[in-house]
């Protein structure tokens, strides 16, 4: 078992085992060279525009490949919630706009009740964001001409994505599912929500309100919680149920790539306990540490931006293509 | 509550035009939200700076379709090595506004939508942006919005906040806009206006004459508005650790104003934080001054304050 997560790509980083740990375990990603991946311009054309879904607009971005790879996957961005989406939304450009210089059309998109498309908030559902998903894949694929996906899953947007192309979606065109420190378990990212939360103040020289436990019994009477300056909805939680990532993805054909990012040089619990899974499903599986801390909720000057990160999803792109 | 759109505000977001615009640092992208052909025309497009364009909890995006609704041109975007536009990332300092890129999103507007007259707003490193807009463009627009933004150095800042602190450490500090906020100590503020005071004395930095504290850049921003002849809107928190850098403005720049000057330029200062939104009241109070301080600048307004009509900017 343990082989199998360990195993090196030709090429590649040194994924290295992720339990138990080797005394000569390095960082799986090493640092970035000088010269940062990230591109300042574009190599092909990105076009911005909105797709209506369900009578609501919501904004996306095309962005062109270069041509030269006409059977690479179409690669389809699926963000994350709330405020993550705009922490971690410069690097999801600046890793969209790479992939695309190396022939990999990739489609960005709001969700509704997220960035410039319509809704509000308040009513983001686990079903709404899966419904804008799959329209996004669609016209990503009527964009492009490309047949095959790549689902790149951003936090929560992992679990919708293996909702919306995975298991049980009725999907068959997914080519590989490739995650950005997932959510496996919706209920444990709130709970780290409101840690964050009760954090903050401590930072603040405030005493903490309440428990984590007193907030979600708040939440679940009065409907909404305001956590640093937006609102979650009980709706929202409640639509996440039980949800969980494995289920969406084992026994699937698609490839899971998966990138930790975060201080840790081991793989998280939640993050081996999928890794596991999925390989013992039989699963083509892989994952990567970058050891960084984007702080989730908090935005940054500047915005946060991870060359390791660029650079294993990249290498993930070659290999899949 | 968060913000549900009304039937008109998704109107406008149906009618949102996608916008991309060549600058020498990269394309931009950002977002023009047309005006309701329904709703009495207002004569200006509000430029609304951030990033990324939504601002926190989408305060822009509810902004801009609001606006429209009332008759308003909108225009958010990205500057250049954020969000969604080309262009290096980096720190954004606000006493090195991105110029450039505001004053090219006003010539687009001017060149591609029609509009002539302009209203921009934004707060810190994007107030500081909307206030060098009247480098370039002073002579049409009439108003600015400039919320909870410093006004000195940050290295003057750090200096005066930190003085043993060693230098690595401290520009380590200063990339975390959060770090800011623990600079709000107001008797190192007193020592530090001092000091920097006497250094500035008699002195020309930059070719720019400033002998206050302030960043040159201020300085020189702040003259060009006042020249301009627009309205402004100064809003801070009585605990913004930026307020205290504009209580330094307050006591040296704004005195020499003549009265006339000092007329079109109100301050509000609120109590607590308004620089960090980060919590939905502050927001929704942030949101509703604006939009109202805007209203003000719409004919309709105009003609019920003569009138004693309906209250200015109201839908």
């Amino acid at each position: 078992m343990l082989e199998s997560l360990t195993s090196l790509e030709p090429g590649s980083y040194p994924f290295r085992p992720v339990r138990p740990p080797l005394p000569t375990e390095q960082p799986l990603v090493s640092p970035a060279p000088a010269a940062s991946l990230a591109p300042a311009r574009a190599a092909a054309p990105e076009t911005p525009f909105f797709l209506t879904v369900a009578g609501i607009p919501i904004y996306a971005v095309f962005h062109a490949a270069v041509p030269g790879r006409a059977s690479a996957p179409v690669v389809v961005h699926v963000h994350g919630l709330g405020v993550e989406q705009i922490t971690l939304y410069r690097q999801e450009v600046l890793a969209a706009r790479a992939a695309a210089a190396r022939g990999f059309p990739v489609l960005r998109f709001h969700a509704r009740g997220h960035g410039d498309s319509g809704g509000s908030s308040a009513d983001v559902t686990l079903d709404s964001l899966v419904t804008d998903a799959r329209a996004a894949a669609d016209e990503a694929r009527r964009l492009s001409g490309r047949s095959r996906i790549v689902w790149l899953g951003v936090r929560m947007g992992a679990l919708v994505a293996g909702v919306a192309g995975g298991m049980g979606s009725g999907r068959d065109d997914a080519d590989a599912f490739l995650f950005w420190e997932p959510v496996e378990k919706p209920a444990d990212f709130f709970r780290q929500q409101l840690r964050t939360l009760l954090f903050s103040q401590v930072a603040g020289g405030q005493r903490p309100e309440a428990t984590v436990d007193q907030l979600l019994a708040r939440l679940e009477s009065e409907g909404s919680l305001d956590i640093l300056g937006y609102t979650l909805q009980r709706s929202l939680v409640q639509s996440l149920g039980t949800a969980s990532l494995a289920p969406t993805l084992t026994g699937g054909r698609a490839r899971v790539r998966l990138a930790q990012v975060q201080a840790r040089a081991k793989l998280a619990p939640a993050h081996a306990q999928l890794v596991e899974a999925l390989t013992a499903a039989g699963t083509d599986v892989q994952s990567a540490l970058v050891q960084e801390e984007p702080g989730y909720q908090l935005m940054s000057n500047p915005a946060w931006q991870s060359d390791a990160l660029l650079r294993v999803t990249l290498e993930w792109l070659d290999a899949l293509a | 509550m968060p913000w549900r759109e009304t039937p008109a505000e998704l109107a406008r977001a149906r009618a949102e035009v996608p916008v991309t615009l060549a600058t020498a640092e990269g394309t931009l992208f950002g977002l023009y939200t047309p005006p309701d052909p329904a709703a009495p025309r207002a004569e200006h497009a509000v430029v609304l700076l951030t990033r990324p364009r939504s601002h926190r909890n989408r305060m822009w995006v509810e902004g801009a379709r609001q606006l429209a609704t009332r008759g308003f041109g909108a225009f958010r975007f990205d500057y250049h090595g954020t969000g969604d536009s080309e262009g290096v990332t980096a720190f954004l300092d606000p006493n090195r506004p991105y110029r450039g890129d505001i004053a090219a999103v006003l010539r687009m507007l001017r060149e591609r939508f029609g509009h002539q007259r302009f209203m921009v707003l934004g707060a810190c490193f994007d107030a500081r942006t909307a206030l060098s807009a009247f480098m370039d463009e002073g002579g049409s627009i009439d108003g600015l919005l400039f919320l909870a933004a410093p006004v000195m150095e940050l290295e003057t800042l750090v200096k005066a906040h930190a003085d043993r602190k060693d230098w690595k450490h401290l520009l380590r500090a200063l990339g975390n806009r959060e770090n800011w906020r623990t600079l709000g100590d107001p008797a190192r503020w007193s020592h530090m206006a001092m000091v920097v005071r006497r250094v500035a004395q008699g002195g020309a930095r930059g070719g720019v004459r400033n002998d206050t504290p302030l960043a040159d850049s201020f300085m020189e921003h702040f003259r060009a508005l006042v020249a301009s002849g627009a309205r402004a809107l100064f809003v801070y928190g009585d605990a913004d650790a930026e307020y205290a850098s504009f209580q330094v403005a307050l006591q040296t720049v704004f005195p020499r104003l003549t009265p006339e000057q000092r007329a079109r330029f109100d301050v509000e200062v609120w109590p607590g934080d308004v620089h960090g939104t980060l919590n939905v009241p502050v927001q929704r109070r942030v949101l509703e001054r604006a939009l109202e301080w805007i209203g003000q600048f719409h004919p309709q307004a105009a003609a019920d304050a003569a009138s004693g009509g309906p209250a200015a900017g109201g839908r």
